[in-house]
């Protein structure tokens, strides 16, 4: 007993000890060192409005702001704007901007830019893909350097989002050509880093930006390394020449189980935003019946990918949202693995294997097909050989063809030379998908490049779009979630979680609905633990 | 017989007769997945282990092999036909006709062959018949200009005379006199060019823009392995082992015959 009672005050004296150090550290966060990136992929521009690849959104990101952002629960809030108001009947939203922001040039940031930034994004001479949500506003009105008025032809609902597009700066790039811009590779933002250098097919260098209006961020400088393979990414990160990157499930999994790995790095891991599906192109005859798709969906078990390719780390997606979205119908079921149902469903649609070759035909035609994917990516070829597996059994040939990926892009999805294509989608917050599902959107280049058409789903589309109350919004986008889940113009296979690795020495990581990048600006390594020391 | 050679010989065989009797040797069907047993280490079931699918590595190297022995013959036989024939013409006409596929030759050789292929490849769509054939017309060079050396040197022979005396067509002459007379050099340059061949499918492969899948082929079970190393050494322990065997074995019976034939 004595001893027990002698010692609570050494104890105690230890344990006040350490929540003071403990405070100190939490309360005040170093300044200083570098976090190095590491990407499989290289910008492709860093003029935000042209940038339509996620590294040059990830680079922009840090150099530019938009009007508006998402909060870390996913809540829209100002970022270049202070406040803004929408008009009863929804055909007006006024923005009252941040006062006192300079661009890291040094030249204040007005209305003038916002205006600037809206025309380029119209001008039909910029290859933006981001031009149609802007198209829906009528007239852009500046009342002063920090008000300004923004009409829509019609209301709206995605409008305030749309304006969390990147604002450039209008006194560097009003006379400018923006598609040929040497800003693209040197550009001046508003963010909280300051563009430095870019190695072509090497690195981007960043350093913080002391004047940033919601404060100086706590790490000094921002190095985006591009290494094109993930298996040398590996070696870099634990080489721990790299602080911060994605793994793959089965590194994930099985390689950074260890000891060390425990010791000096930080995993995560949280739903991405985007899922990955097999789309048709629509216009081929074999897939023009619902039941085929449908019978196709049946056939193949999404459990059984996300275990073998994913090993566990994604969730089956039966719609084309997130499932944490407002907008994703949780009553929407995903049918289960049948192959006799899928066997039935074929049959019914006239697919019938006459000659015994283990292959189905109709009208003299075998049911095979080519789906195309782009190189690169070990998730989609292993993901289409089990479905390639799974659709045999019911008699249906697949062959799987990998393309490089500008090629991918320009050459097969953009002129739809293809029968069916594994491909993702990353998604913004706000349902409005109008661009990847309206029958309009199918020419070349264009999102909807299955070739879907459902009146209804136009119709709802566009409601969605002049709808600003979320319930009502709601029931749209729960009944699109229906209507596309029964169509299947898309095969939906799965959401993969995002896997970000981070070196142990960097603090304040919050995780959140909105992933974990929402604070980087507060994201500080400890002066001791400090690396990268100039 | 020298005992590299026969050690050459001994290799080869060995991979034609894996590759001839793959359905008999290998254990599994090489596309068969188990997602319970994804990446296994090699054990008594898996003797090489499993993939990142779970199917059975050793069945699919053996499957593997014939992929591999396919495009090297085939690829060589396309690459033997054009630079044997045109190199034979080259040789026996001479004059402009020489000049003309010499330069021919020439401006083929100045381009870098890998970058050629894989240009090709982008344009046209991987599978395995393009890629033999595009290796074929990419690698027949050196077979014809062995061939024309030989003919010149042939053709002045008096055998040839005594033909042409006896009223023989120039088709003849080349078919069933010149040729078979100047196969010796050609033959070793068809032994190493298979070798060749093997390398750069795997390198293709490897790259991606090869076999496509689920077709196993050393190059692409390799460019697999590179992705999960850490985590499965065996997958590129057995494809890099079998392709630097089987390289080596072309080799030495490419060397062995030619000490036999041009002693």
């Amino acid at each position: 007993m004595k001893k027990i009672t002698d010692n609570i005050p050494a104890a105690f004296k230890k344990a006040a000890f350490l929540f003071i150090i403990l405070f100190l550290l939490g309360n005040a966060p170093d300044y200083g060192d570098t976090i190095v990136i590491g990407s499989i992929g290289e910008p492709r521009t860093l003029v935000p409005i042209l940038a339509s690849d996620s590294s040059s959104g990830a680079i922009c990101g840090l150099i530019f702001n938009g009007l508006v952002k998402y909060d870390k629960d996913l809540n829209l809030t100002g970022d270049l704007a202070r406040n803004w108001e929408v008009s009863q009947d929804g055909f007006e939203i006024t923005f009252y901007l941040k006062k006192g922001i300079k661009w890291h040039d040094g030249a204040p940031f007005t209305s003038k830019d916002v205006e600037f930034t809206y025309k380029s994004l119209i001008d039909p001479n910029v290859k933006t893909p981001y031009s149609g949500d802007f198209q829906m506003v009528k007239n852009l009105e500046i009342i002063d350097d920090y008000t300004l008025k923004v009409y829509y032809k019609e209301p709206f609902s995605p409008g305030i989002a749309s304006w969390g597009m990147n604002i450039m700066p209008a006194h560097l790039l009003e006379k400018a050509d923006l598609n040929t811009a040497k800003f693209a590779r040197n550009p001046i933002g508003t963010g909280p880093y300051k563009f430095k250098l870019w190695k072509t097919g090497e690195r981007l260098e960043l350093v913080s930006n002391h004047d940033y209006f919601e404060g100086r961020p706590y790490i000094d400088r921002y190095v985006y390394r591009i290494i094109p393979d993930t298996a040398t990414l590996f070696l870099e990160l634990r080489a721990q020449a790299v602080d911060y990157t994605s793994l793959t499930p089965i590194q994930f999994r099985r390689q950074t189980e260890t000891e060390f790995f425990k010791r000096n790095f930080q995993r995560f891991n949280f739903p991405s935003f985007g899922y990955t599906y097999m789309g048709y192109n629509l216009n081929d005859p074999k897939f023009k019946d619902a039941r085929v798709r449908r019978a196709i969906n049946y056939a193949v078990n999404k459990e059984e990918i996300i275990k073998g390719v994913l090993l566990g780390l994604g969730r089956i997606s039966t719609g084309p949202f997130i499932p944490e979205s407002w907008a994703y119908n949780k009553d929407v079921k995903p049918m289960e693995y049948n192959p006799e149902k899928a066997r039935e469903l074929l049959k019914e649609a006239g697919w019938i294997d006459l000659d015994g070759d283990g292959i189905l035909e109709k009208d003299g035609m075998k049911f095979s097909f080519t789906v195309i994917t782009n190189q690169g990516n070990d998730e989609r070829r292993m993901a289409l050989e089990i479905i390639q597996r799974r659709l045999k059994e019911v008699g249906i040939e697949i062959k799987i063809k990998i393309i490089e990926w500008s090629a991918f892009v320009s050459e097969f999805i953009n002129k739809k030379r293809f029968e069916a294509v594994l491909l993702g989608w990353g998604l913004s917050l706000d349902p409005d998908m109008y661009d990847i599902w309206h029958s309009s959107k199918t020419r070349e280049g264009e999102f909807n490049f299955a070739g879907y058409s459902n009146e209804e789903v136009d119709r709802l589309l566009l409601e969605g779009r002049r709808t600003f109350n979320q319930d009502e919004r709601k029931k749209i986008y729960h009944r699109i979630h229906e209507i596309l889940y029964e169509d299947q113009p898309y095969l939906f296979l799965f959401v993969p979680d995002a896997l970000p690795i981070i070196n142990s020495r960097f603090k304040g990581i919050e995780v959140a609905p909105g992933g974990i990048g929402h604070n980087f600006i507060k994201w500080f390594v400890p002066r001791s633990e400090q690396r990268y020391t100039r | 017989m020298n005992r590299l050679t026969v050690f050459g010989i001994f290799i080869v065989g060995f991979f034609i007769i894996i590759a001839i009797f793959a359905p008999m040797i290998a254990p599994y069907n090489p596309g068969q997945m188990d997602i319970e047993n994804i990446l296994t280490a090699p054990s008594g079931s898996h003797i090489f282990g499993t993939d990142s699918l779970g199917r059975d590595l050793f069945s699919r190297m053996v499957y593997g092999a014939r992929i591999s022995l396919m495009v090297g013959f085939i690829a060589v036989g396309i690459a033997a036909l054009i630079g044997i024939a045109l190199g034979a013409i080259a040789g026996y006409y001479g004059k402009w006709v020489d000049a003309i596929i010499m330069r021919f030759i020439d401006i083929m050789l100045c381009f870098p062959t890998f970058f050629l292929i894989l240009a090709v490849i982008a344009l046209l769509e991987p599978s395995i018949i393009n890629i033999m054939v595009i290796i074929g017309a990419t690698s027949w060079m050196g077979i014809a200009r062995l061939m024309r050396a030989e003919i010149l040197s042939l053709k002045e022979r008096d055998f040839i005379y005594a033909e042409r005396a006896i009223g023989a067509n120039d088709l003849r002459i080349i078919t069933r006199h010149l040729i078979p007379n100047a196969m010796a050099p050609v033959l070793v340059s068809i032994t190493l060019g298979i070798a060749g061949a093997i390398l750069v499918e795997s390198s293709l492969s490897f790259l991606g823009i090869g076999v496509q899948p689920p077709t196993p082929s050393w190059g692409n079970i390799l460019s697999e392995g590179k992705a999960v190393m850490g985590a499965g050494w065996w997958m590129m322990l057995f494809p890099g082992l079998a392709i630097f065997i089987t390289v080596l074995g072309y080799n030495l019976l490419g060397e062995g015959i030619r000490e036999k034939l041009l002693r």
